[in-house]
């Protein structure tokens, strides 16, 4: 486990979130690499990749919502920006 | 297939009527609550006898009796165990069990207390044919069993966020794997399914499979709905919210997660057995004995339990496989829990690890591995009751 890259876990291959395994929320990298939004807390979601406005957000491989605007790579994906 | 490396076959009990069992129980099963203390007499004179006594009682109307009916029916005639000894109050009552039995297939025996001389000799009686059931027992052994012929339990309590991220999407990776080798899977507790209607449909071949699932969740939330609970609308609360969780669908695939990917196969009533391999919904109250002993009576060999804090519940006849992915209950509850993922957590290990870690487990216990509820004797039976009895 690297000290400067966030656990996480992408629970279905299908999925365009992942779920923060961590309290590390100042840090900007997932492990594996990605860039991330600081500030995501334990338990919250973040985005894989770009995620368009009206596009499902995808979690345990079925559509657990839409996106009600667009959502970057690495954003924070909650109440905020999807319904 | 994300869990590679389930073998073809495991070492199980061949029963005469096709099924194939994971444990060789000996059992003594208390037909009505009555008899229940007799039935502990008796078992406790032979370590390895399991009692069978649930809250089995006269005087129910007639769904409830015959839910009940069936029920001990199949507990006693489950493909794990070895050798049944019934015990009955009345002579009438061991008359119709003696018929039900008499092509079981496996050692079997039916005593009622009112045939008896006193507590005494009906103890000693019960215990005499006992350690001759157990003899006979004893002979029988284990043989190559395809690992199809498996039915898994899946249950899920003291659920937490990691039950969500780590011991249920494992249980669905290796329920996915075990379905795909030819095998089962039982889901039950009907109300956790509210706010997942629209996964589940999409998981049914037909539109008369997903009218049928969607109705018994209806009728589920209604019947909430009926003792006041709001639950839609409500959900996901502000404390769901806080914790990450940012729509009902979401909180519901929690726990839908552990049934894994593949189709629904049918809906069944509690204890009904299915009739072909794949994935069931189960329709029963949400009480993990209660639904568990629905399960079972259906014919399921193992259950497998994801935990986030920890819940005891197991049941006599089918070990339970305690899966959990949250480190602080893993560490302090090491003694009753069979699978710790917790390393997930610490991304020491990937679900798929995980998930394969889960499946070696689950044909380590299918071949004769003590599950840790096995070791504490833990199990209770409760069949649901709908009307108030006579």
């Amino acid at each position: 486990m690297s000290e400067i890259e966030r656990a996480h876990v992408v629970v279905d291959a299908r999925d365009n979130v992942t779920t923060l395994l961590d309290e590390g929320i100042d840090l900007c990298r997932l492990q594996g690499g990605l860039k991330v939004a600081p500030g995501i807390a334990f338990g919250h979601k973040a985005a894989l990749r770009a995620i368009a406005e009206g596009e499902a957000v995808i979690k345990y491989g079925v559509a657990i919502g839409r996106a009600t605007r667009a959502i970057g790579q690495g954003d924070h994906v909650h109440v905020h920006n999807c319904v | 297939m994300r869990v590679s490396g389930l073998p073809i076959h495991f070492s199980g009990f061949a029963r005469s009527d096709g099924r194939v069992g994971v444990r060789n129980y000996l059992v003594v099963l208390s037909s009505v609550a009555l008899v229940n203390r007799w039935a502990e007499l008796v078992a406790s004179a032979v370590p390895e006898a399991r009692v069978v006594a649930g809250e089995f009682m006269r005087g129910l109307r007639s769904p409830d009796a015959l839910r009940q009916e069936r029920a001990s029916e199949a507990l006693v005639t489950h493909p794990n165990v070895g050798a049944c000894l019934v015990l009955c109050h009345d002579a009438a009552s061991a008359r119709l069990w003696r018929k039900y039995l008499a092509d079981c297939g496996r050692p079997h025996a039916v005593l009622a207390l009112m045939d008896q001389a006193g507590m005494e000799a009906a103890v000693g009686a019960g215990r005499q044919i006992l350690s001759r059931l157990d003899d006979v027992r004893r002979t029988v052994e284990r043989v190559p069993c395809p690992i199809g012929a498996l039915t898994l339990a899946l249950e899920c309590g003291g659920s937490d966020p990691t039950s969500a991220l780590v011991a249920n999407p494992a249980i669905g990776l290796v329920v996915d794997a075990l379905i795909g080798a030819g095998g089962g899977a039982i889901v039950s507790e009907t109300v956790e399914f509210v706010g997942a209607e629209e996964p589940v449909r999409d998981r049914c071949p037909s539109a008369h499979l997903a009218a049928r699932l969607l109705g018994a969740i209806a009728a589920a939330e209604e019947r909430m709905e009926e003792d006041g609970e709001r639950y839609r609308g409500v959900n996901p609360t502000a404390e769901n919210i806080e914790a990450g969780l940012t729509t009902l669908i979401e909180k519901s695939m929690g726990a839908v997660a552990k049934t894994g990917s593949r189709p629904f196969a049918g809906l069944l009533q509690f204890g009904e057995t299915p009739a072909t391999p794949g994935l069931y919904l189960m329709d029963t109250p949400f009480f993990s004995p209660c639904s568990i002993t629905g399960m079972v009576a259906a014919g399921a060999q193992i259950t497998m339990f994801g935990l986030g804090v920890f819940n005891p519940s197991g049941n006599p006849l089918a070990p339970t496989i305690k899966v959990c992915g949250n480190p602080m209950t893993a560490a302090r509850w090491r003694d009753a829990i069979d699978v710790d993922l917790s390393e997930v957590l610490a991304q020491r290990l990937s679900l798929d690890q995980a998930a394969q870690r889960l499946g070696e487990s689950l044909v380590e216990t299918a071949a004769g591995r003590e599950t840790q509820a096995e070791r504490w004797r833990e199990g209770q039976f409760i069949v649901p009751k709908t009307l108030t009895p006579l």
